[in-house]
């Protein structure tokens, strides 16, 4: 399960850690099994030159990538309650596209609708990436169980907290500091949800 | 919708070469970080992994030296 461990290896990196290595295949190599961890994918990893605006963008593509990702597993799993977590989950990166839209609009001062931003300006920013579609296929084998779909939510989630811990000690204005802020706490609650219900599933 | 894929500078650690490297360097020297949860490192772990779960990991990193080399699992 190296998603998990990566995520914790990106995140000492931006701390001031110094030599950090990440045990490739995790704890299934080590004890010399042949199975596989998931397929290595993109990290949001940011050079930290990026604009306000870009970052808002960044951050909107990957909240949609997001919520995509949660919609797409919620139909594939059986569990009610892990049904009902990812519904909620969903719910919640839904609610933080609009406030990173709103923030958008008023850094900008762009008039932009919502189509237009999401068309025009967001998808050109995510297009040297994966689809959603292709991200789910390539991880396929490591989402067959919850404790896989679990894995990789929390690497998602990681990468969130980290995008936006970072950008709310960088952002000046302080109401962009707070929505900032306050969406990283929630990235955070998320981690902590998945953490449960995968002590629930083990 | 595109994922964003850029490179990480995270380093990977074969786990043989992990082995060498913990056999040849003392404890205490190097942190062995196991970010899985609870339940997962009482099932089984590394011999002398630090437990902290992933979701802890932003609150916790003052236990943690950021001098000594990590190895995250």
């Amino acid at each position: 399960m190296g998603g998990r461990s990566r995520g914790a290896a990106q995140l000492l990196s931006g701390k001031g850690f110094k030599d950090i290595f990440n045990l490739k295949g995790g704890l299934k190599a080590w004890q010399g099994l042949t199975a596989e961890g998931p397929a290595e994918f993109g990290m949001f990893l940011l050079t930290g030159d990026e604009t306000f605006d870009e970052i808002v963008i960044l951050a909107y593509g990957m909240e949609e990538g997001m919520w995509i990702f949660y919609e797409t597993i919620k139909e594939n799993v059986e569990d009610a309650s892990a049904k009902e977590l990812l519904a909620q989950l969903a719910g919640i990166e839904d609610k933080h596209k609009e406030k990173l839209f709103s923030l958008y609009t008023s850094i900008s001062k762009s008039e932009v609708n919502l189509d237009q931003f999401e068309a025009k300006i967001v998808s050109k920013v995510m297009e040297s990436g994966m689809s959603t579609d292709e991200f789910i296929e390539q991880n396929r084998l490591a989402m067959q169980d919850i404790p896989g779909i679990l894995n990789i939510a929390m690497t998602l989630e990681i990468q969130a907290f980290d995008l936006y811990s970072r950008y709310s000690q960088k952002a000046t204005d302080k109401t962009t500091k707070d929505i900032l802020y306050q969406i990283a706490q929630e990235e955070k609650a998320h981690l902590k949800s998945l953490g449960q219900l995968m002590d629930d599933h083990i | 919708m595109k994922w964003k894929q850029l490179v990480t500078p995270v380093n990977s650690m074969e786990s043989e070469v992990a082995k060498t490297y913990m056999s040849d360097h003392a404890e205490g020297t190097y942190t062995l970080l196991d970010v899985r949860q609870e339940g997962e490192y009482e099932q089984s772990r590394i011999p002398g992994a630090t437990l902290i779960p992933l979701p802890e990991l932003m609150d916790r990193l003052d236990e943690l030296d950021p001098e000594k080399p990590v190895i995250t699992y």
